[in-house]
């Protein structure tokens, strides 16, 4: 079956951004996520209303008379269409039938309606009801083998519903569009909701466009997109313009409410503002909805733009804010979705700044999996013999801060200092050892900082703390440089918890001042010596630089335990490009390339040279088996695919080896998770950027 | 029981509905039970020419449909006018003799000829509600009057036995008899599940086949938006009930939009803001785009008097008087004259057909 659904990149949450090909000659796309905009009798006429929509990509017809005056060939050929009809399916296939030439053409493809019942009675009725809607379009579907189809799909509120769908999608290779027609018609269903897309997700086909449609304002937009919803559909707009509401983003204003108009759009800087006392008057609905059609686009294009460049989850939970069941279905989402949603969100974007602004922010996927890893992955070094707990810094990454300069100052007079392990604290990231300052998140974050912790920060760090200081031996001393407040709540937490000793340097209110400075000083003096740890000192290896010690630790972060001290045991030279953006990694008196370091990405992309010093891989390693033992060009395609890790996320390193497993013949970055490579058949699964 | 792809979800909700009704109702008094429950004359559209209705209602015992396990129709509430307990013969005499008293002067003086129509909101032919010897009365005092051109009556066709209907026309030697069946659409599904008619098409034809040996004619109601139906697909539902009843030849389509009665089980739903009746502009939209391309003159004689019309209740577009009036009057005109100009005149237009064009997807 010809390409249909390109997914391009995997962004936070089930968000992702592809281009659709309606068509299989021409190299013609629209690209997702995207607003579908009505295209009816009433819309055409109105000449505003073609100039600014001219070049919009991709329209819903639901008039016949669309199809047959040869409009989609002459004015409209470039743009790509949906066609559904709004009445009964019969009178559907009749049009699919006398119009079926046209509907296999390029630009256009059908989506099945599923328009009555209009409402469900019980659950029977809608399982019953659903049944026969099923049983209808095998026909359509059978009959039309080369036609693209969409379905719409409704479950009357009824979540479980949903499954009674999965036989048909698997069976129809021309099924490309899921529509959800009533999922969205009220978000205080929104457990329903989430599970429903959960559902989907994790089943079926991840080339399946999804489309939503019904009652949908844009307010609701960015969550749907967080949803992976691809395709908005925009008609809603008109009824709400025929009702009298104008579109402000945040809310519907009622339009007798406005006094000035808050947008610059064609309608409101026309006639609208003078009609906006005319009760009756048609010339103001039509100029609002085409204000509200405008305004939907706008936003949409605002998400995509979000999407592509800039943090989007801050955006989405900024927007949560305009409707309490938005805040309760994403945290909802957060809290009992992580399993699924790991595997869908990338382990790291390239650095834009990310916003956390709040408690919606705390238990974001990226970060709640940062969390575990740090945890999972992180081994104490063997010569640590002392634990330096020091608060974090409003410039990233922390040891290029003013504060966190001056505490080195005081921690590097002592010689034996690689044998001190530093412990940053931070909201809401918990507790970050200093090996890891420069990954993502760390490298990017800002929060809010005021002093002040709440109960729910507070607990995240201390157990992140605790289960950090857990691997340490328990006579390890602890200092902690902290202020009162927050970071004092901590420590409280986390004494009792622990066996270890905690000293306390004594500061003013001012941590970096000569004073609290000089307490450091004199409690490490106190302190340091107290435990010596076994085995070899310090001294004696060489792996005592600070860049040396960060890669094994993010070595170990991305690969798992022990990847670090597999690659660069035998010590390292580096060098930075021009840029400083970036620099390479050598084996130490051989100039083996092993591989980057970026940091904007804050991530180590391997050579297969340092891949292959990690080999053999174990279960939990980032492996793909490819069917053959060469690949050609830069791009590892899904059918080539015959065996992969369970826990591969997406813009991940990954290793791709041979048939037999003995050879990694190429590595690259994943484009999709594991979850998504189960599910799909087709489709690129990574981007290759060295082979054999 | 036939197996009419019965719809249980749907039926304990009507029979639920049903029985508060039955309950509620308080015995009507035997001087009551002599008159009918309606009857007037107006204006209507005989085969082939204008002419005059003569309406009257009969109160019976009731729809045994309605009385009986399925609980009757969704969109029904004409059990509440009939008398649930068995009204004796006699007392059904009484009620025609009454009203055709009432009306023998002014129909002797009209210039028009008349349609008669009996209705009993059940089945003329059920024994349950009107005997034999109540028909063979009513057929006899028809016979005797010789303004009476035309005589309409109603039956499930389970009813629609040969000797029955044999007797209606031995009696009514002259007067042209239309058999009406409500029909509601032809399609099995939307006729079962939503409006729980109880009917199959296949019995549809075979009464046909029989109205048609027996030189009945065959009226059918057809119901404009049922229950569960959108505004297009009302339209679409129309469209092809009334082109296949074109095909089977039969002598008159009523199609009757939906008027909100009480008592209904879509009365609950239209509280609920789950349905909405239809739009005048739908009903004359399909109407235009059944006979618009149609050369010849219509095959076939198209009614429709909409009750509630213009209210809430009933077929309506905003509620602004004089946009259903107008509507109201397109539509009587067409149906008078039976011709297809009379809908594509021009009307005032009003304010709310943007609303109409705008919110139609979602009704």
């Amino acid at each position: 079956m010809n390409l249909f659904f390109d997914l391009k990149s995997k962004k936070v949450g089930y968000s992702r951004i592809g281009k659709v090909y309606l068509s299989s000659k021409v190299r013609k796309y629209f690209s997702t996520p995207n607003i579908v905009i009505p295209m009816t009798n009433t819309l055409i006429g109105n000449i505003n209303f073609l100039e600014y929509f001219e070049n919009h990509e991709i329209f819903l017809i639901t008039k016949e008379i669309f199809l047959k005056i040869g409009f989609l060939q002459d004015k409209f050929r470039n743009t790509s269409f949906m066609y559904s009809h709004n009445g009964t399916l019969e009178r559907y296939e009749e049009i699919l039938h006398i119009n079926e030439q046209i509907f296999s053409q390029d630009n256009i493809c059908s989506i099945i309606p599923f328009n009555i019942p209009t409402s469900s009675i019980d659950k029977d009725f809608a399982e019953k009801e659903i049944k026969n809607y099923i049983q209808n379009i095998n026909q359509i579907l059978e009959r039309y083998p080369n036609n693209n189809f969409g379905i719409t799909i409704k479950i009357f509120d009824y979540s479980e519903l949903i499954r009674l769908y999965f036989p048909l999608i698997t069976k129809y290779r021309n099924i490309r569009i899921l529509n959800f027609a009533d999922l969205f018609d009220t978000f205080k269903n929104y457990r329903a909701i989430l599970k429903v897309i959960n559902e989907v997700k994790q089943e079926l086909n991840n080339n399946l466009v999804l489309m939503a449609s019904g009652r949908i304002i844009p307010k609701f937009y960015p969550f749907l997109i967080y949803l992976g919803i691809d395709l908005i559909d925009s008609s809603y707009m008109m009824y709400i313009s025929a009702e009298n509401y104008y579109d402000a983003i945040e809310d519907l204003l009622p339009i007798y409410k406005l006094k000035e108009l808050p947008c610059p759009c064609v309608a409101c800087s026309g006639r609208l503002n003078e009609l906006l006392q005319e009760k009756y008057s048609q010339q103001k609905i039509m100029l609002l909805v085409l204000h509200n059609l405008i305004s939907a686009k706008n936003y949409m294009n605002k998400i995509k733009q979000y999407l592509n460049t800039e943090d989007y989850r801050a955006f989405l939970e900024k927007t949560t804010h305009d409707d309490p069941l938005l805040y309760s279905s994403l945290k909802t989402l957060d809290k009992e979705y992580f399993k699924t949603l790991r595997l869908e969100t990338p382990l790291s974007m390239e650095s834009t700044l990310i916003k956390c602004i709040g408690p919606i922010s705390y238990n974001r996927p990226d970060f709640k999996e940062f969390r575990k890893r740090i945890t999972t992955t992180f081994t104490p070094e063997p010569w640590t013999k002392l634990i330096i707990i020091l608060p974090c810094s409003a410039k990233k990454p922390y040891s290029e801060s003013k504060s966190h300069k001056l505490f080195y100052k005081v921690i590097r007079k002592f010689p034996e200092f690689p044998d001190f392990q530093e412990i940053i604290l931070t909201s809401p990231l918990g507790a970050i050892p200093r090996q890891l300052e420069n990954i993502y998140p760390v490298n990017s974050y800002d929060i809010p900082v005021t002093g002040e912790w709440d109960y729910e920060e507070v607990q995240i760090s201390a157990k992140m703390l605790i289960k950090l200081l857990k691997k340490y031996n328990e006579k390890i001393p602890i200092i902690c440089h902290l202020k009162d407040g927050g970071y004092s709540s901590i420590i409280d937490v986390a004494v009792k918890e622990l066996k270890h000793q905690f000293y306390f340097s004594k500061t003013d209110n001012d941590l970096t001042s000569s004073y609290s400075l000089k307490s450091l000083e004199e409690t490490l003096i106190t302190v340091k010596d107290q435990f010596i740890p076994e085995g070899d000192s310090i001294t004696n290896t060489s792996l005592t630089n600070t860049w040396l010690r960060k890669l094994i630790k993010i070595a170990d972060y991305q690969y798992g335990v022990d990847s670090g001290i597999k690659l660069f045991t035998e010590g390292i030279t580096t060098r930075k490009n021009r840029t400083g953006t970036k620099f390479e990694i050598f084996k130490a008196n051989s100039n083996d390339f092993i591989g980057i370091f970026d940091f904007r990405k804050g991530q180590i992309e391997l050579s297969l040279n340092g891949a292959n010093l990690l080999f053999p891989f174990d279960d939990n390693g980032n492996t793909i088996i490819f069917d053959g033992d060469t690949i050609t060009g830069s791009n590892l395609f899904r059918p080539g695919i015959i065996d992969y890790s369970s826990n591969i996320k997406p813009n991940s390193n990954v290793f791709i080896l041979d048939k037999s497993k003995q050879h990694i013949i190429a590595i690259g970055n994943s484009v999709i998770g594991s979850n998504d490579i189960r599910n799909t058949k087709k489709g690129l699964v990574a981007e290759i950027y060295e082979k054999l | 029981m036939k197996n009419y792809n019965e719809n249980i979800s749907l039926t304990s909700r009507i029979t639920q509905i049903r029985q508060k009704i039955i309950n509620k109702k308080k015995k009507v008094s035997n001087l009551r039970l002599d008159m009918p429950v309606s009857y007037w004359i107006k204006e209507d559209r005989l085969l082939s020419k204008r002419g005059k209705e003569f309406m009257i209602i009969l109160r019976t015992k009731g729809c045994s449909w309605a009385l009986g396990d399925s609980g009757g129709c969704s969109m029904c509430g004409y059990i509440g006018d009939s008398n649930i307990n068995y009204v004796e013969s006699n007392n059904i005499i009484n009620q025609f003799d009454y009203a055709m008293d009432k009306k023998r002067d002014e129909i002797a003086a009209a210039e028009e000829d008349f349609v008669l129509k009996i209705f009993n909101s059940g089945s003329f032919f059920d024994d349950e509600e009107i005997t034999e010897e109540v028909r063979t009365h009513i057929y006899e005092e028809i016979e005797m009057n010789n303004r009476i051109k035309e005589v309409v009556v109603e039956s499930r066709v389970e009813y629609l036995e040969e000797d029955k209907l044999k007797a209606m026309r031995n009696t009514l030697k002259d007067k042209y008899i239309e058999i009406a069946i409500g029909l509601e659409t032809v399609d099995d599904y939307f006729r079962n599940n939503y409006i729980n008619k109880g009917l199959l098409f296949d019995d549809f034809l075979k009464a046909v086949e029989l109205c048609k040996k027996l030189n009945l004619g065959i009226r059918v109601y057809l119901l404009f938006k049922p229950p569960f139906l959108n505004e297009q697909a009302a339209i679409d539902d129309c469209i092809n009930s009334v082109n296949k009843l074109i095909d089977l030849k039969v002598d008159t389509i009523s199609i009757n939009p939906i008027n909100i009665q009480k008592g209904s089980y879509l009365e609950y739903l239209w509280y609920q803001n789950r349905y909405r009746p239809p739009w005048f502009y739908s009903l004359i939209k399909a109407l235009k785009k059944i006979f618009i391309n149609k050369k010849d003159e219509i095959p076939v004689r198209i009614i429709s008097d909409p009750s509630g019309a213009g209210t809430k209740r009933g077929i309506h577009n905003c509620l602004k008087r004089e946009c259903n009036e107008n509507m109201l009057s397109l539509l009587r005109s067409f149906v008078l004259t039976q011709k297809i100009e009379e809908l594509v005149k021009e009307v005032p237009e009003c304010e709310c057909y943007l609303q109409y064009k705008l919110k139609k997807f979602y009704l």
